[in-house]
């Protein structure tokens, strides 16, 4: 890993984490986008030689820190979410936008129903409505930052 | 995609679900929740900046007006809360010599310390919200929390600077109460709703009516004894059924209050020794 690529993995997860805690009011807060998981999503994504399965263990402790959940909680479904990115990770290259707007949606789906499972073990009754909202607003989020870090990547190298 | 990646995600996922376990029945790891709070500590502060700031502009630009106003009204009021503080000097006195005769040695004033609401928990199934004090300040595992009103709920995670307030109405808390008016006991459990609690297992006999106070009954050895908890709003004795279904407005404003106080008294936040709660064999 250089140092170019360790700043800015810290820098994205800096700015995922400003959003993650941003006061929401209490309507919105169903749909907030899940920040931290685009974060891991794009680093897995535009550096699959340096951001690998380990990079589940720090995002997934900083995010269970974040949330007051049990810690490993998100240790679990980063891991799994890596995988799956791992797995996709041709496809979702030269997928275009709208395709991989729903592979993010699928993503995202997949992670909240890994929480949601988890959630309902621990006997907190969550709805599982509530599993979407989240999901939803992360695929729309998705162009903005994915072309926001392709930007940013082209800056750098020219 | 690497070799083994399949082995190696069920070994992360094995490792993870360890610390799950250890996490929740053991305290070892909350050092690591404290250090990991830490790395986050500058993102939330940046995260807050822009309530940070409009309160910061909103209390520099304040009106000359309006400032006046409110100085009378507090000056008004302070005369008023100065009246019944001269009472209050002799009741607590009087109070100490009755505690004498009854040799009991409680204190009766608790140390508190002031902080504010900085974010209230995104997670719909929670209701929690996050204070601006932490471990540096003292703040403990357990701690009692109330507002101006009654009291608000227990601290649950504790981080360098914050700490994260589990609130009396989420579904996963339950307090030890007494009705004020005649001592009557029952478990308040939170429903998830802010403005309701639920007092469960009251027996369709219990005298408890509409409107009665309940206030902490200091039973559980967690919460202080005597600060308001709930009015009771709504009592249902179905025949037939085991017990009474009992619901309560919490006094504490949930969902509006800003600045909050943590308690420190004596005997709070202290599980009893394990020995009077173990059963034995």
């Amino acid at each position: 890993m250089t140092l170019q690529q360790f700043v800015l993995g810290a820098c994205a997860f800096f700015v995922a984490f400003v959003f993650e805690h941003l006061p929401m009011p209490d309507l919105l807060s169903w749909l907030q986008p899940q920040w931290a998981l685009l974060a891991v999503t794009l680093l897995v994504l535009n550096a699959p030689k340096v951001y690998g399965l380990w990079l589940a263990v720090p995002a997934g402790l900083m995010m269970d820190a974040e949330a007051g959940s049990l810690l490993g909680l998100h240790v679990i479904t980063f891991s799994i979410h890596i995988f799956l990115v791992q797995l996709f990770i041709r496809r979702l290259d030269g997928f275009n936008l709208v395709q991989q707007m729903l592979m993010v949606l699928i993503l995202a789906l997949a992670h909240q129903l890994a929480l949601f499972w988890v959630s309902q073990m621990m006997q907190a009754y969550p709805k599982p409505i509530d599993i979407w909202g989240p999901a939803l607003t992360s695929m729309l989020v998705w162009p903005w930052v994915y072309a926001i870090t392709q930007l940013t990547i082209r800056k750098l190298l020219s | 995609m690497p070799p083994f990646q399949g082995q190696r995600v069920l070994a992360i996922c094995l490792f993870a679900a360890g610390l799950m376990w250890v996490d929740q029945n053991y305290t070892v790891f909350q050092s690591l929740r404290y250090v990991v709070g830490y790395v986050l500590y500058p993102a939330q502060q940046v995260s807050l900046l822009p309530s940070t700031i409009t309160l910061w502009m909103e209390e520099s630009t304040a009106a000359r007006q309006q400032l006046m106003d409110e100085n009378v009204q507090l000056r008004a009021r302070n005369l008023v809360l100065e009246q019944k503080a001269q009472r209050l000097a002799s009741l607590e006195t009087e109070n100490i010599e009755l505690r004498e005769l009854l040799s009991a040695s409680e204190q009766i004033d608790d140390r508190v310390l002031v902080t504010s609401v900085t974010a209230v928990d995104p997670d719909p199934y929670s209701k929690q919200v996050l204070i601006n004090k932490g471990g540096e300040d003292g703040v403990f595992l357990g701690q009692p929390v109330l507002d101006a009103f009654g009291l608000l709920g227990q601290v649950v995670d504790v981080l360098p600077h914050s700490s994260r307030v589990l609130m009396i109405a989420d579904s996963n808390h339950a307090i030890p109460v007494q009705v004020n008016r005649n001592g009557v006991r029952a478990i308040a459990a939170g429903t998830g709703a802010l403005d309701r609690i639920e007092l469960i297992y009251v027996p369709n006999t219990a005298d408890i009516q509409l409107g009665d106070l309940l206030v902490s009954s200091g039973l559980g050895g967690r919460y202080p004894k005597g600060y308001p908890v709930g009015v009771v709003a709504e009592v249902e004795h179905k025949s037939g059924a085991m017990f009474a279904r009992v619901s309560a407005t919490p006094s504490a404003r949930l969902d509006r209050s800003r600045h909050l106080l943590l308690v420190f008294s004596q005997g709070s936040g202290q599980v009893p020794s394990e020995e009077i709660w173990r059963y034995k064999k």
